[in-house]
């Protein structure tokens, strides 16, 4: 029987590693970035990294935890490149809600306008996140949202950076990092609130 | 506006602000105030806190059966020829 690491063959290592990993590996590039051509990047990119580097590896750990380790800074990166340098559709649909007499949330001296208002749900994280049903009404609210936007909720929720960090790296972007996060934020909260809580 | 007063929006945008850096002490007296007169901004600001912690459980959830296994056999082909 072959062995799952071989290290005086890295060739034959990661193939086996490509047959073993790589669909774990895509399927969840997709899922973090909802796109096939960039989750297949993502996957490429980490096993040409992996095969770089793999004098690096140590046989003692565990050779999927290291591809996902791999992976999962790709995937960062990919969402802090794409937070800062949005496509021209992306930011121009993002910056419209800066224009104050088209906000949707909000009249003109800032009030929230009548039919926006929040209004009391029953609230548990656990219970609903254990809803199928719910994660894909999640699912299909964040998919409203700008993709850049997306990206801006990924790298507050996903690393365990500071604010303050993620702010200063991304000091090309043209808004402040947390205004961005208020305005997915309420829209999220709005497409919750018609499609779970009202429905 | 008075300048002592916070509209919704900017107070709502505060709560956000206050979750990745300090505010000036201004900023938190402002807040607070608002947020004891404002039942709306009262509302929100559950609701906020409890949308992060949704989200922040969507996002790190990695071993979740929310995730659809997809082969890709084309991506792996393509891999091994670059080896």
């Amino acid at each position: 029987m072959i062995s799952e690491t071989d290290k005086s063959n890295p060739t034959a290592t990661l193939t086996t590693w490509v047959s073993l990993y790589a669909d774990n590996l895509y399927s969840w590039a997709l899922f973090k970035t909802s796109s096939k051509e960039t989750a297949e990047d993502l996957v490429q990119e980490t096993f040409m990294a992996a095969f770089q580097n793999f004098g690096k590896f140590k046989g003692e750990s565990n050779s999927k935890t290291w591809l996902f380790a791999i992976l999962n800074n790709k995937i960062s990166d990919y969402h802090r490149n794409h937070y800062c340098n949005p496509t021209i559709a992306e930011r121009k649909q993002s910056e419209s809600w800066k224009d104050v007499s088209n906000d949707v949330f909000f009249d003109s001296i800032g009030q929230w306008r009548e039919d926006q208002r929040p209004f009391d749900w029953p609230l548990g994280a656990e219970e609903y996140l254990d809803n199928d049903e719910f994660n894909r009404v999640l699912l299909h609210c964040m998919g409203k949202l700008p993709a850049n936007w997306c990206s801006a909720l990924q790298l507050k929720y996903l690393e365990e950076k500071k604010g303050e960090i993620i702010c200063q790296e991304l000091d090309l972007s043209p808004t402040n990092f947390w205004q961005i996060l208020h305005r997915a934020k309420l829209q999220l909260r709005k497409c919750l609130e018609i499609n779970w809580f009202k429905s | 506006m008075n300048r002592w007063i916070l509209s919704c929006k900017k107070a709502t945008e505060l709560m956000e602000k206050r979750l990745l850096m300090d505010l000036s002490w201004k900023e938190r007296l402002l807040l607070f105030m608002h947020t004891s007169m404002c039942d709306v901004c009262r509302i929100y600001k559950q609701q906020s806190k409890w949308l992060d912690e949704v989200l922040f459980r969507h996002f790190n959830d990695q071993n979740d059966k929310k995730i659809t296994f997809i082969e890709n056999d084309d991506l792996k082909k393509r891999i091994i020829s670059n080896f």
